[in-house]
C-alpha cells in the first residue's frame, strides 16, 4: 500500500501557464479555421457558395462537401461527406484564414442555399416512432430475468413511479481544438481527445493512409467527461484537409456555445420503474423501462436501466431502452452515463419503499445486497457495499436521523438522504515502458493521454516508489500515438489498465537490475539472493541491510545506455469474476419552502473502489464528480427551443452549473478494500462520485418537506409551497 | 461579431456629440456591451468609450446620495454613505469580478437576459423587431408576469434598479438638450409595440448621475435564484420601511425578475400604510399578474418573497 500521497506531477505546469494544450501548439505560419453552420436545421443543403468568402483578405481555403469527397465514406465522414443537415447548428464547411479575425469574416460571408424540411425538435413530437436499438451503452437494450409482470401482480407492496432527467452538456473546460500539419506523407496532429489510438486509426482511416504515417498527439487534456469523442473527428478531418490542400498548419478550435451541439450531451430520459417487495422488504420484481432521444444521424443509448440488473439481489427484472430520433444534437456518454440516471430513479424508489415499508433506508438496501452479480451470473471479485453504508453513515451521524420534517435552522427545513452509488470496474489492453538511464532517472511512457484526472502522477508514482527513486527522478511522458498504445479515457478504466502494465514493467526492471548486481563480482551485492533485495533512495539494497549500492554505479558498469521493459497488459478473454466499485451517498440539504430554495449542506460519501493508489488524487476524482452530481440533480439543464430546434442560452449564463457557494463541505471516506481477483487490485473511481448522488439529494429533500422530486434538475418551483 | 469604430471621449461634451451619431454605443465598463457584440445581438458601429469621463463621484451630503453614472458597483457597495438597501442588491449582483468592471449607470442600462434576445438566430422584436417574440409560446420560465406585450414579455435584469427604485431614486440625464431627471421607473419604457427601445433615453443621452433621497427606515433585498451565487434573480424584493409607534408611516416595495422594468408595488405600498397586514400586501402586489407556461410559479413565489422580505424587514406580523 502507498502511504504517500505526491502532489499532482504537473500542477506546476499548469498554474504557471507551461503545460501545453492542443490548442497551444507552437508552430510557424498557422492558419485559423472556423466553422459555417447550416442556416437551416434539418433539410438539404444544395449549395455553398463560397465567392465572397474568397476574396476577404487573407483567405486560404474553403472546404465543403466537394472537398471532403476524397474522405473515404463511412459513418464518421457521413456529416462532412453528404450535404444533409440533421440539426440546428450543424456545420457545412470550415474556412481557413490568416487570423481568426478573417476567417471568422469570411465564414460569415459564405453563402447556403438549403432546402428546409421539417424538423422533429422535440421527443415527444415523435413518441409513435420510438424503437428498441440493440444496445444500451454496450450491453443489450433488452433484458428478462425471471417474471417481472407476474411478480408485480404478486407483490405485497408495488413502487411506481414516472423520472425525468434533462439534457446536460459536458462542458469541459478546455473546447475540443486541433492544431494539424503534415510533413511529406506524414500527419501530425495535436488535439483534445479521450482516444489518441483512436483518433489515428480514424484519421488513417478516413484519409485512406497507413496508421505509421498519422501521429496524434494530446499531452493534456483540460477536461473530457465523455465529449472528446468521436464526434469532434468530422470538424478535426476539415482542418486536416485545409492544411493538406494549402500546406500549412491549421488550428481549430470550438467555441463555447459549439459544445452544447457538436460535442454530445448526456442523454434526457423518461424512465417508468416499477419495484415489487415482500412484506419484509425483500426486492420481488423490478421493471425499468427508459425513453431517450437520438439524434437522426447517429444511434445512442444510455445504459439507464442496466444498473437496475445487479445492484441488488431480485429474481425477476425486465429492463428496456427505447429510443426516439429528434433534429437534436447527438447524445455520447457523460460522466457516470447511465448510471446516473438510473440511480436517480431506482434509489428514489428505494426510498420510496423504505417510507411506505416503514424500514430504515440503508437497512432496507442491506436487506436487498446482492451477494453476487446476478445478472452476470458470476461471483464478485469484492463487493465492500455494506462497509460504505456503515462507515459512512458513521461518519455523516446516520443514527440520529430525525424524524421527517421535524428539523429546522432559520428559514432552512433540513432533510438527510441516502442512495448507493455504483459503477463497473472496466479495464482494457495497455502497454507501458519504463526507460532507466544510466544516471538512474526513470522515464515511464504510455501513449494514452491525462484527461486531467492524474495519469502523469499516479504512474510516476507507483513505478518511482517501486524503484525506490523519488518524484524528482521520474519522466512521464504520455498522450503520444508515438508510445507504446493503451486504452481510451473512458469507463474509469486508464488507472486500473496502465497500473498492471507499468507494474509488470517496474517487476521487470527490478528483477534485470536485482540480476545484474548479483551477478557483478565488483557490486557490494555480488552473490546475494536477488529475491531479498529491495531499492530505495536511488540505491539497491540487501533486505538484511548490510549491503548497497547506488543504482547509477551499478548501471555505470553493466548497462552503461540505461535499461529499458516493455510490458503489456490484456484483461482476460472470459471473466470469472464481475468487477464492481461502490458508494453510499449521504447528503443534509436545506429547503425554503416559502422561496423554493434548495442548498445542499453536507456531503459524506464513502467509496469502495479497490487499491487507492493516491488518495489525494481519489479524493479530487470524488468530489469532482459528486459536484458534477449536484449540477445534474439541481442545476444543468440543455433545452431546446420547440418552434426552432435551436438550443437555448448558449452559454454560462443561462446553463448552471454549481459555483463555489453551492458546494458543501464533503466528507469523503475511502473504504479499505483488497481486491485479489482484480490484476493490481485497482478499480475505477471517475464515475462512482458523479452518481447517487441525485437521488441522495432528492430523498434529503422528501426528507425536509415531504416532496418527491421525480424530475431533474429539482428547482424552485418543485418545492415551491411544500 | 462586426466590426466598430472605437473612440474614447476626452469630455462630456464630446462624449454626447459622438454618442448623438447613429449606431453609437456607450462603452463604460463593458461586462454586458462586449458580450452582445461577440454574441452578434448588437452590432454597434461607432463605440464611445466614456470609462474616463469625470462622472464617478459618490457624494453624500443633506442624507441625499448622488452616484456617478461611471462609479463601480464594488466602489459603490463599499462607500459607507451608500445606503444598506442599495449594498445588498449589488451584494446580490454577478460576480466580484463584474463588480469591480461594472457601473452604475450601464448596470441600470444592461438589456434583457431573455434567451431569445441573447441568441441572434432566435425571434425577438427587442433585438430584431418584427421577427416575432420567440419566448411568448417557446420557454418562458424566466418572463415577466407584469407590464409586458403581445410582442415582448422579457424582464429586466438589474439587481440595483430594483432597490433604486423602492428607495424613490431619480436619474439625472444630461444632452444635447441639456439636463432632466426621471424617476427611477420612469427610466425604463414598457414594451408596448417598440420592445427595442428600452430606457426613455434620446439618442446621445446619457446618464449622469443616480440621485437616491434619504430614507430613514429599515430595509432588505431579497434575491431568490436557482443557485447560491452568480446568478440573475427568478424573482427579488426589495422592502423598506418605516414604523413609527408601531405604525408603518411609509412602506416601499419593489420587485425584480416580473417586469420589464424594476416593478414597484405601489398598491401594496399604499395597504400597508393603513394597517393591512403582510399577507394582505403580498395578495396585492401579485394582482394583475399574467403568467405564461412557464412561470406561473412566480406570482406564488412573488407573494411569498413580498411576505417574506416585509417580516425581515419588520418583523414578524
Amino acid at each position: 500500500m502507498i502511504a504517500e500521497a505526491p502532489e499532482r506531477w504537473e500542477a506546476a505546469l499548469k498554474v504557471a501557464g507551461q503545460a501545453v494544450f492542443p490548442a497551444e501548439t507552437p508552430v510557424e505560419n498557422l492558419l485559423h479555421a472556423v466553422l459555417v453552420e447550416a442556416p437551416i436545421g434539418c433539410g438539404e443543403i444544395l449549395a455553398v457558395d463560397g465567392e465572397a468568402a474568397r476574396v476577404v483578405p487573407g483567405f486560404a481555403d474553403l472546404i465543403t462537401y466537394a472537398e471532403a469527397q476524397e474522405l473515404r465514406a463511412f459513418g464518421v465522414t457521413a456529416l462532412i461527406r453528404q450535404p444533409v443537415i440533421h440539426f440546428p447548428g450543424q456545420p457545412v464547411a470550415l474556412v481557413a484564414a490568416d487570423s481568426l479575425q478573417a476567417a471568422r469574416t469570411a465564414a460569415a460571408s459564405v453563402r447556403i442555399e438549403a432546402r428546409a424540411d421539417l424538423a422533429i425538435t422535440h421527443l415527444d413530437q415523435a413518441l409513435d416512432w420510438a424503437y428498441g436499438p440493440a444496445l444500451a451503452g454496450r450491453v443489450p437494450a433488452e433484458t428478462q430475468r425471471g417474471d417481472a409482470a407476474q411478480a408485480l401482480a404478486r407483490a405485497a407492496l408495488v413502487v411506481r413511479g414516472h423520472y425525468e432527467t434533462a439534457v446536460n452538456n459536458h462542458h469541459p473546460m478546455e473546447p475540443h481544438a486541433v492544431v494539424c500539419w503534415w510533413e511529406g506523407e506524414q500527419a501530425i496532429v495535436h488535439t483534445s481527445t479521450q482516444a489518441v489510438f483512436a483518433t489515428r486509426s480514424a484519421i488513417a482511416h478516413a484519409f485512406q493512409i497507413p496508421l505509421e504515417t498519422v501521429r496524434v498527439v494530446c499531452r493534456h487534456l483540460g477536461g473530457g467527461f465523455g465529449c472528446k469523442g468521436q464526434l469532434w473527428w468530422p470538424w478535426m478531418f476539415q482542418a486536416m484537409l485545409a492544411s493538406r490542400r494549402t500546406g500549412r498548419p491549421v488550428r481549430l478550435e470550438l467555441t463555447r456555445a459549439q459544445l452544447f451541439t457538436l460535442a454530445g450531451r448526456r442523454q434526457e430520459t423518461r424512465q417508468e420503474l416499477a419495484l415489487g417487495f415482500d412484506a419484509d422488504g425483500r426486492l420481488s420484481a423490478i421493471d425499468h423501462q427508459v425513453l431517450g432521444q437520438t439524434s437522426t444521424h447517429g444511434e445512442y443509448s444510455d445504459p439507464t436501466a442496466g444498473v437496475s440488473r445487479w445492484l441488488y439481489a431480485c429474481p425477476n427484472v425486465t429492463t428496456a431502452h427505447r429510443l426516439v430520433r429528434t433534429n437534436e444534437p447527438q447524445p455520447v456518454p457523460m460522466r457516470a452515463p447511465g448510471i446516473a440516471p438510473g440511480l436517480f430513479a431506482l434509489e428514489s424508489a428505494l426510498d420510496e419503499a423504505a417510507q411506505t415499508l416503514g424500514i430504515d433506508p440503508i437497512e432496507l438496501r442491506i436487506r436487498n445486497f446482492a451477494g453476487h452479480d446476478q445478472q452476470a451470473d458470476l461471483p464478485w471479485s469484492s463487493n465492500s457495499l455494506l462497509d460504505c453504508y456503515r462507515q459512512g453513515a458513521e461518519r455523516f451521524g446516520w443514527a440520529d436521523r430525525p424524524a421527517p420534517g421535524t428539523t429546522s435552522e432559520g428559514r432552512w427545513r433540513i432533510g438527510w438522504g441516502v442512495a448507493t452509488s455504483c459503477y463497473p470496474a472496466h479495464r482494457a489492453a495497455a502497454r507501458a515502458r519504463l526507460r532507466l538511464a544510466p544516471d538512474a532517472s526513470l522515464t515511464v511512457q504510455c501513449g494514452t493521454q491525462d484527461m486531467g484526472s492524474g495519469t502523469y502522477t499516479v504512474l510516476g508514482q507507483v513505478a518511482g516508489e517501486a524503484l525506490g527513486l523519488p518524484m524528482s527522478a521520474v519522466t512521464v511522458e504520455l498522450g503520444d500515438t508515438l508510445l507504446p498504445e493503451g486504452p481510451v479515457s473512458a469507463g474509469s478504466m486508464v488507472t486500473a489498465s496502465i497500473f498492471p502494465a507499468v507494474d509488470a514493467a517496474v517487476t521487470e526492471l527490478r528483477q534485470a537490475l536485482a540480476a545484474l548486481a548479483v551477478g557483478d563480482e565488483a557490486s557490494p551485492l555480488a552473490g546475494q539472493d536477488p529475491a531479498d533485495l529491495g531499492f530505495q533512495e536511488g540505491r539497491i539494497v540487501s533486505r538484511t541491510g548490510n549491503a548497497a549500492e547506488p543504482l547509477a554505479e551499478l548501471l555505470a558498469r553493466q548497462a552503461p545506455d540505461g535499461l529499458e521493459t516493455e510490458s503489456a497488459f490484456e484483461p482476460p478473454q472470459t471473466a470469472s469474476f464481475s468487477g464492481m466499485g461502490h458508494g453510499a451517498v449521504f447528503v443534509e440539504v436545506g429547503v425554503d419552502p416559502d422561496l423554493g430554495e434548495i442548498r445542499v449542506r453536507r456531503v459524506c460519501a464513502a467509496f469502495a473502489a479497490g487499491r487507492i493508489l493516491n488518495p489525494l488524487l481519489a479524493r479530487s476524482q470524488y468530489v469532482g464528480g459528486l459536484i458534477g452530481g449536484i449540477g445534474m440533480a439541481l442545476h444543468e439543464r440543455t433545452v431546446t427551443d420547440a418552434a426552432s430546434g435551436r438550443i437555448l442560452g448558449q452559454g454560462f449564463a443561462d446553463y448552471l452549473i454549481p459555483t463555489h457557494a453551492d458546494m458543501p463541505d464533503f466528507d469523503i471516506v475511502m473504504v479499505d478494500q483488497d481486491d485479489p481477483h482484480l490484476p493490481g487490485g485497482v478499480k475505477g473511481i471517475g464515475m462512482l462520485g458523479t452518481a447517487g448522488v441525485q437521488a441522495a439529494i432528492a430523498n434529503a429533500i422528501h426528507h425536509a418537506v415531504g416532496v418527491r422530486a421525480r424530475r431533474l434538475p429539482i428547482r424552485i418551483e418543485d418545492v415551491l409551497g411544500a | 461579431m462586426s466590426d466598430f469604430q472605437y473612440a474614447r471621449a476626452g469630455d462630456v461634451a464630446e462624449a454626447l456629440r459622438l454618442g448623438a451619431a447613429p449606431g453609437a454605443a456607450f462603452l463604460a465598463g463593458g461586462t454586458d456591451l462586449l458580450q452582445l457584440w461577440k454574441a452578434g445581438v448588437q452590432s454597434p458601429g461607432q463605440v464611445i468609450d466614456i470609462s474616463r469621463l469625470p462622472l464617478k463621484d459618490i457624494t453624500a451630503a443633506d442624507g441625499v446620495l448622488t452616484l456617478g453614472a461611471l462609479a463601480r458597483l464594488a466602489e459603490v457597495a463599499a462607500h459607507p454613505a451608500v445606503h444598506p438597501l442599495i449594498v445588498e442588491a449589488i451584494a446580490a449582483s454577478a460576480s466580484g469580478q463584474i463588480r469591480n468592471m461594472a457601473t452604475v449607470g450601464g448596470n441600470l442600462l444592461q438589456r434583457t437576459r431573455c434567451v431569445y434576445f441573447r441568441s441572434h438566430d432566435l425571434a425577438c422584436n427587442k433585438r430584431s423587431p418584427g421577427s416575432g417574440c420567440g419566448a411568448l409560446a417557446g420557454e418562458n420560465r424566466q418572463a415577466a408576469l407584469f407590464g409586458t406585450s403581445q410582442a415582448c414579455v422579457a424582464t429586466h435584469p438589474s439587481d440595483l434598479a430594483v432597490a433604486l427604485a423602492a428607495l424613490d431614486a431619480e436619474v439625472e440625464i444630461i444632452g444635447p438638450g441639456g439636463t432632466r431627471r426621471l424617476g427611477l421607473d420612469e427610466l425604463y419604457r414598457l414594451p408596448g409595440d417598440t420592445p427595442e427601445q428600452d430606457a426613455n433615453l434620446a439618442p446621445g443621452e446619457l446618464i449622469a448621475s443616480v440621485i437616491v433621497p434619504a430614507f430613514a427606515g429599515r430595509s432588505t433585498y431579497l434575491k431568490v435564484r436557482d443557485r447560491a451565487s452568480f446568478e440573475f434573480a427568478v424573482v427579488s424584493v426589495a422592502a423598506a420601511l418605516r414604523v413609527e409607534d408601531g405604525r408603518i408611516v411609509q412602506a416601499r416595495l419593489a420587485a425584480g425578475g416580473v417586469a420589464p422594468r424594476p416593478w414597484r408595488l405601489r398598491a401594496a405600498e399604499a395597504a400597508l400604510t393603513n394597517g393591512a397586514s403582510f399577507a394582505e400586501a403580498g395578495a396585492l402586489a401579485i394582482e394583475g399578474a399574467q403568467p405564461l407556461a412557464d412561470n406561473g410559479f412566480k406570482i406564488e413565489l412573488l407573494r411569498r418573497a413580498v411576505v417574506r422580505a416585509l417580516e425581515t424587514v419588520g418583523g414578524a406580523a
